[in-house]
């Protein structure tokens, strides 16, 4: 369809006054309240369907495996051994979860973990709001069952360190 | 000591170095001004970091640029290399001697009674570092940011030139001086030439570099323009050079058309002989009055900065060319038919009659757009 532009007048087209209303524009954003974070001192709360961080639940998981089949890239390591209990009085196999380990530093976030997850709730799965996953060393990131259930215990990231304390996470971490 | 000596060599100096000081400390506080009055406007904060509100940013560029290697791209033209930096500096420190600050004659450097032509003359050679710089680095962006700063300061001398002729018609004087004496008796030179403080003004901008006239170091164009290849201090230097002059530059047009160091108009206000009457600190409050003049200006080149986009290299020229020359010497001739006329006062009324249309035409209401406009197409 035809545009039309509005045609400028003569005022616009040899006086400046169009230059000296973007002045205004401007001038008036001076004052207007920032979008700014500063990022250790405040932070933004990432909203409910925000998908941060993995969180695993060792009492939901039935140690199906699935997760780790439906991983396109295979870093999540699982191992098993089966058990008997006894359940009123008739014996029964269970399944006991060794290992459920995630190398999260290939991991690329894509959730095919909790989409084959087929407990009710999940027991893999990725809508947490932390997003603060920078270390200071690669293996920091191999994190195991507990610390993938556990992980929400650590202390927030508050800045840079003092120059006499270790920059690492470790002591800080449970269970290891 | 020989008293000749004294007043001639020693205490200009004295002065020269103080004034030097004060502009190199508006040099280090504009970085930090400039880039935080840029996020202020563009809707965040700009360096808060170093040092309470990042007040020590100042400091911390010029730290880090000292410490950086200093490269020699291996085809570069090694003297010219080296020159191409200082030479823009030399102009831009030498003017400073030559501008009042205060009430003559204990806070001007050096009074010369054709201070404004030894001014315009000795800016003029500060192209010549930028071409240097720009051809030596043997870089094809180099050197086309070094031609287009030379096309740009050459086309707009000649519009600052003319402009400044009102200014001289009407004040009868080259002496920078004699020419704020002038404004203090009479209004402040903005009101009866306020066409050639406009074009005074826009090619300041343009004599700078600066947005909207930044061709030479265009980033979407010409990566950096002229100091593509220059690093470290000798960038620094570059910038250095830049900042000064816009100084050197705010302080003209304060000098030229908003009274200098006074505060008042028609003997009304701080004139010089009420500066003068308060002995040493009304010396120190003129002097404050103009650098706090100069700072104005200074964050005038910041809003322009954040306000206009660039031109095309063909706007810019026919800018300089078709509009701001012959406006100023449209300008002259007005001028001189008033003052035949002996009707130099109504060249304030008009100038105040202009500026008030101004204010009126920018505190109106935006009418309401006939026809479709481009940004609602969607909507049509």
């Amino acid at each position: 369809m035809q545009v039309e532009y509005p045609k400028p007048s003569w005022s616009q087209k040899f006086l400046v006054l169009d230059l000296l209303e973007g002045l205004k524009t401007t001038f008036r954003e001076l004052f207007k309240p920032k979008v700014t974070v500063r990022y250790p001192e405040e932070r933004n709360e990432p909203t409910d369907r925000f998908r941060g961080m993995f969180k695993f639940s060792y009492d939901r998981c039935i140690a199906c495996k699935l997760c780790a089949v439906a991983c396109p890239i295979d870093i999540i390591y699982i191992d098993v051994h089966d058990d008997m209990i006894e359940e009123g009085g008739k014996k029964k196999k269970v399944k006991v979860l060794d290992r459920y380990d995630i190398d999260v530093k290939r991991c690329m976030f894509c959730a095919l973990c909790e989409e084959a997850c087929p407990t009710k709730p999940k027991s893999i799965w990725l809508t947490t709001k932390t997003y603060e996953l920078a270390t200071y060393d690669r293996n920091d990131l191999y994190f195991n069952m507990q610390e993938l259930e556990y992980w929400e215990d650590r202390p927030r990231y508050t800045g840079l360190p003092e120059e006499d304390e270790k920059p690492r996470l470790d002591e800080t971490r449970l269970l290891k | 000591m020989n008293k000749a000596l004294l007043t001639y060599l020693v205490w200009p100096l004295v002065k020269f170095l103080i004034a030097f000081i004060i502009v190199q400390l508006i040099v280090v506080a504009m970085t930090w001004i400039e880039r935080r009055l840029l996020g202020f406007i563009q809707a965040r904060l700009g360096p808060n970091r170093v040092g309470p509100w990042g007040l020590l940013q100042g400091i911390a560029d010029p730290v880090k640029l000292l410490l950086k290697e200093d490269i020699l791209p291996t085809s570069a033209e090694k003297i010219a290399y080296f020159l191409g930096p200082m030479l823009p500096l030399i102009p831009a420190f030498v003017v400073f001697a030559l501008i009042p600050y205060g009430p003559p004659p204990a806070f001007t450097v050096t009074r010369v009674n054709v201070g404004l032509l030894l001014i315009l003359a000795i800016t003029s050679t500060a192209v010549y570092g930028i071409i240097l710089g720009g051809w030596a680095s043997n870089n094809k962006y180099s050197l086309m940011g070094g031609l287009r700063s030379a096309a740009q300061m050459v086309s707009y001398e000649v519009p600052f030139g003319l402009s400044i002729v009102g200014v001289l018609m009407i004040t009868g004087s080259l002496d920078l001086v004699q020419i704020v004496r002038y404004q203090e008796t009479n209004a402040w030179n903005f009101l009866p030439q306020l066409v050639a403080c406009f074009i005074f003004f826009v090619s300041m901008n343009a004599e700078n570099n600066r947005t909207p006239f930044d061709l030479p170091e265009a980033e979407s164009e010409l990566v950096a323009g002229f100091h593509t290849e220059y690093s470290g201090m000798k960038f620094a230097f570059f910038m250095l050079a830049e900042y000064s002059m816009m100084i050197v530059n705010s302080c003209l047009i304060v000098t030229l058309f908003f009274g200098g160091w006074t505060f008042g108009m028609f003997g009304v206000g701080l004139t010089t002989s009420v500066l003068r009457g308060m002995g040493f600190f009304g010396g120190i409050l003129g002097a404050a009055i103009f650098f706090a003049k100069v700072m104005v200006f200074m964050l005038v080149y910041v809003w322009f900065r954040a306000t206009f986009p660039r031109f095309r290299f063909d706007q810019l020229m026919d800018l300089g060319w078709k509009w701001m020359i012959p406006l100023a010497l449209g300008n002259i001739f007005v001028t001189g038919l008033f003052i035949l006329a002996g009707q130099e006062r109504l060249m304030y009324w008009i100038g105040l009659a202009l500026l008030g249309a101004t204010v009126f035409y920018l505190g109106r209401k935006p009418a309401p757009r006939k026809g479709i406009h481009a940004s609602r197409v969607s909507e049509a």
